[in-house]
């Protein structure tokens, strides 16, 4: 188990290397100039160079990239050319607003997709799955941006009974709890349909084996043969599914984010790689791997756990 | 009284007198005469008007709030319990604000800083920390006195050092800021830094152009002699970075930085909010309202729309054409609407083979229809563009006969051209706001019909400010803010040479005729000199000018004493809420 652990660990830093110094390069490439956002498009060109020079930005890309992984190693996360502050005084407080989001939606999602899931596995084909299968396809199948103006459209414009944005300011009247309600709802109509999808089809499969044939033949009452029988191997490949999930919920929510003006993660990504500003990028993009690999990893071990043909090697 | 005006400046009492002539309207005679250094009241009272009355009437409401002045008395009388305006906003860092680059950079910083001049609503300048401006016949020497008794928030009395530190600090090219590209014809000039670029060729640097440029007279006094005549000075001390800064602060600002301003910051959370409270010991007329929060939306206009419909904000800095009809449909929103001098050029570079002969470029001018691209790209909420760039609203503005789309005389000036067939081309626009590409699409319809086949290459708006006035971007569809004067939007954006001139437009006749306006204080000599520049403009300029925007915002009807003012400014010590 050590050296899985191990092996697993050496994947993820080089995951990390690779990933950043992609990013390093490619920004290195992408159009536009940083000096020349810091400053706007009135500035003029001299002034863009000295600033260009000032900070550091006209040295070759190998030097900068090797400099910024020793201040990474060190706990610097870098200086925000768009917040005009160090990357650790934003970049923590983005995730721990993202997380709730993702924590609360989450919440819902597995429980919900889970037992959703069984009910339609367990009687393919009936009104009951249909439903839920035509349901699920529906939610999926609608653009965040396209639920979140719907959802605001219902509740905050016609009925008024939900705040609009979700600033996390309480200054207006609104609880935050209150201002979490509509993103929320989006994250889990989006995403509950495509775990729900995932649970029917591994419960159908189940369904059809034949240990449950045989356990409904030996007598035993059908309840006891989904939960005994059924539903542990049936959450077995769903599971890994619904551990990704964790991965969008918390650096994949960029629209949920913008449509409610959520001070959150993604939309500090979306405004870095607007701005181009680097650090941010880089510091969010190791987070976004990190968070990858680190579900992958959990993935791999609880799926080795619920299925004891796996094993560690 | 003609004596006395005199002295403020020898052109005065013609001025006066050309106003009781009917030669020069009221409101021109107002914007000149201040500029010149009357002083507003002085110039309400010969024009025989009612200052804040006037100033009242420039912004407009679709549908006027009940009570738009009130006395600090009742305002606060009536004042609800949470006396706090939010308003939706950006809320980007504010650590420098010599280096901002958008007006809403300076929207937050103002409540706590002030200009030394103020433009209004009414497109007058006027003194703001100055008590006045006196300028010399040949408008190269600019005297500005400062209000004596304006204390900062630490205590310490405004002084002419503190102005000349700002002045100085916003010219030093080292700092960033944009005071440089409009003062640098007049204040600045080039020197050899003894350095060579890439290319080998020498590097220049710029430096104030004389050791005297910025002058102290006495405490509370500055001269500014400049290396050329300028009449804009005034206006150009309201720029949205030259808020004036405590030098003991060494240019940055943050929460409880110093100012003079009727606020003091007290939370700033990049991305998320900014917090202002009403301070003690201001100098001018106290605020009614406790407080101000700006609270960041980010830039999808739904956000802001659902933040108005929950009453999350009171208002927003600034509305989009795609939120006209949901702030129309809000019972407790007021929309304010202001006509501007803001505009976008489709730009074309002379410089590059395609649009290189004046034919083509005006080809281009006579296939748009500039009423139909206005009511397609702008609810028609605006005027029809002119192609020349100098608004109906600037003072010296000449009518000319409307530059009707003509299909025909377009095909023709082509085939002339040797292009009887058309050709392919590309133009550069920004993603946001939403208005600017639409427009760029249906001018690409119209300029189809001429044989011209233009691929629209939308560009965020941060990637699009990068090749706004480079040599790599032939034809481009760019913003150009409102400026007061119709003179200083030619000679930022069109005159040989300047840093603004984003098209590469080079004709010695057009810098001539607009130096020759520049000079020309008596606005109806200035007219006719304006014929000439606009003429050129329609016929060998490098624009395709399709509309000017009305710009408008929705607010509160709560709130009072707000007026929408044409470059979006806030000035949040004017404003009260009511219960």
């Amino acid at each position: 188990m050590i050296g899985f652990f191990a092996k697993r660990l050496a994947y993820l830093v080089f995951t990390m290397l690779v990933v950043s110094f992609i990013i390093y390069t490619i920004s290195e490439f992408t159009p536009g100039d940083v000096a020349r956002k810091i400053l706007g498009p009135f500035a003029t060109k001299n002034q863009v160079e000295l600033l260009t020079e000032e900070m550091g930005l006209n040295r070759p890309v190998f030097i900068r990239y090797f400099e910024w992984v020793g201040q990474t190693l060190s706990g610097d996360l870098g200086y925000s050319t768009r917040y005009k502050t160090e990357v650790n005084n934003i970049i923590w407080g983005r995730l721990y607003n993202t997380m709730i989001l993702a924590s609360i939606a989450f919440a819902i999602i597995v429980p919900a997709s889970i037992l959703f899931g069984i009910v339609a596995g367990m009687a393919e084909a009936s009104k009951l799955d249909r439903t839920i299968s035509v349901a699920s396809i529906v939610t999926t199948s609608v653009p965040e941006f396209a639920s979140g103006v719907f959802l605001s459209w219902i509740f905050v414009i016609w009925l008024g009974i939900l705040p609009g944005t979700s600033t996390l300011d309480t200054g207006a009247g609104w609880s935050i709890a209150s201002q979490l309600v509509l993103p929320v709802a989006v994250m889990v109509l989006y995403d509950l349909g495509y775990v729900i999808r995932m649970v029917r089809a591994s419960m159908v499969e189940v369904m059809m084996r034949p240990y449950i044939r045989t356990a409904v033949l030996k007598g035993l009452r059908f309840r006891e043969v989904i939960l005994k029988h059924a539903v542990r191997n049936a959450m077995i490949a769903p599971f890994t599914v619904i551990l990704l999930q964790i991965n969008y919920l918390v650096t994949g929510v960029v629209v949920v984010e913008a449509v409610f003006a959520y001070p959150g993660f993604g939309r500090m990504m979306l405004e870095g790689a607007l701005s181009q500003d680097i650090a941010i990028i880089e510091a969010g993009a190791l987070f976004a791997v990190l968070i990858a690999v680190v579900t992958q990893i959990v993935g791999d071990f609880g799926y080795m756990l619920l299925n004891p043909r796996i094993r560690f090697s | 009284m003609s004596e006395d005006i005199k002295k403020i400046h020898p052109y005065l009492p013609t001025l006066v007198n050309q106003l009781r002539a009917g030669k020069v309207d009221r409101r021109e005679f107002l914007r000149t005469s201040t500029l010149l250094g009357l002083s507003a009241t002085a110039a309400y009272t010969l024009a025989g008007c009612d200052e804040k009355q006037e100033e009242q009437q420039s912004s407009t409401t679709e549908e006027a709030p009940a009570a738009t002045t009130t006395t600090t008395e009742t305002q606060q009388a009536a004042a609800p319990t949470d006396n706090v305006i939010r308003i939706g906003m950006r809320v980007p860092a504010l650590e420098d604000p010599a280096t901002f680059s958008w007006v809403y950079d300076s929207n937050v910083t103002r409540q706590v800083c002030d200009y030394l001049t103020r433009t209004g609503v009414d497109n007058v300048t006027r003194p703001w920390l100055l008590e006045k401006w006196e300028a010399s016949p040949d408008l190269k020497t600019w005297t500005l006195t400062l209000k004596k008794g304006i204390k900062w928030s630490n205590g310490d009395e405004l002084v002419a050092d503190h102005a000349i530190w700002n002045l100085t600090r916003w010219l030093d090219e080292k700092v960033g800021s944009s005071v440089v590209g409009l003062m640098k014809g007049y204040m600045l000039t080039e020197y050899d830094t003894g350095q060579k670029d890439d290319a080998g060729n020498p590097k220049m640097g710029t430096k104030l152009w004389a050791d005297n440029a910025i002058e102290k007279v006495d405490d509370y006094t500055i001269r500014l002699n400049c290396k050329e005549a300028q009449l804009a000075v005034p206006e150009h001390l309201f720029h949205y970075p030259a808020l004036i800064l405590h030098p003991s602060e060494n240019g940055k600002f943050g929460v409880n930085a110093i100012g003079t301003g009727a606020f003091t910051l007290t939370e700033l959370e990049v991305g998320k909010k900014a917090v202002l409270k009403k301070r003690d010991g201001y100098w001018g007329k106290a605020p009614a309202v406790d407080s101000i929060e700006f609270i960041d939306l980010g830039d999808d206009p739904a956000a802001s729309v659902s933040a108005l419909a929950s009453k999350q904000i009171q208002g927003l800095y600034e509305a989009s054409v795609s939120q006209f009809a949901a702030l129309q449909k809000m019972d407790h929103i007021t929309i304010y609407q202001v006509s501007t001098g803001q505009t976008a050029v489709a730009r074309m570079q002379p410089i590059h083979d395609t649009w290189k002969d004046p034919r083509v470029r005006k080809a281009m001018r006579l296939a748009i229809d500039s009423e139909k691209v206005l009511q397609a790209a702008h609810l028609g909420l605006g005027s029809p563009g002119e192609h020349h760039h100098v608004c109906p609203i600037h003072p010296e503005y000449a009518k000319l006969d409307f530059m009707k789309q003509d299909i025909e005389g377009a095909k023709k000036l082509l085939a002339d051209a040797g292009m009887p067939n058309g050709f392919e081309t590309e133009i550069f626009c920004k993603k946001d706001p939403d208005w600017e590409p639409q427009a760029v699409q249906v001018m690409a319809e119209m300029w189809k019909q001429i044989g011209v086949n233009v691929k629209i290459n939308v560009l965020p708006s941060d990637q699009y400010w990068e090749i706004w006035n480079v040599e790599t971007a032939p034809f481009a569809f760019t913003t150009w803010t409102h400026r007061p004067l119709g003179v200083m939007v030619l000679g930022l954006a069109y005159r040989t040479g300047v840093p603004w001139n984003e098209s590469f437009y080079s004709n010695p006749k057009f810098d001539e005729t607009l130096t020759r306006a520049e000079g020309i204080l008596d606005v109806e000599e200035r007219r006719k000199v304006m014929v000439e520049l606009e003429q050129i403009m329609q016929e060998d300029g490098p624009i395709v000018q399709p509309l000017w925007r009305a710009v408008f915002t929705g607010m509160d009807k709560r709130i009072q004493g707000f007026q929408i003012h044409p470059t979006y400014y806030l000035f949040c010590e004017e404003w009260s809420l009511t219960a």
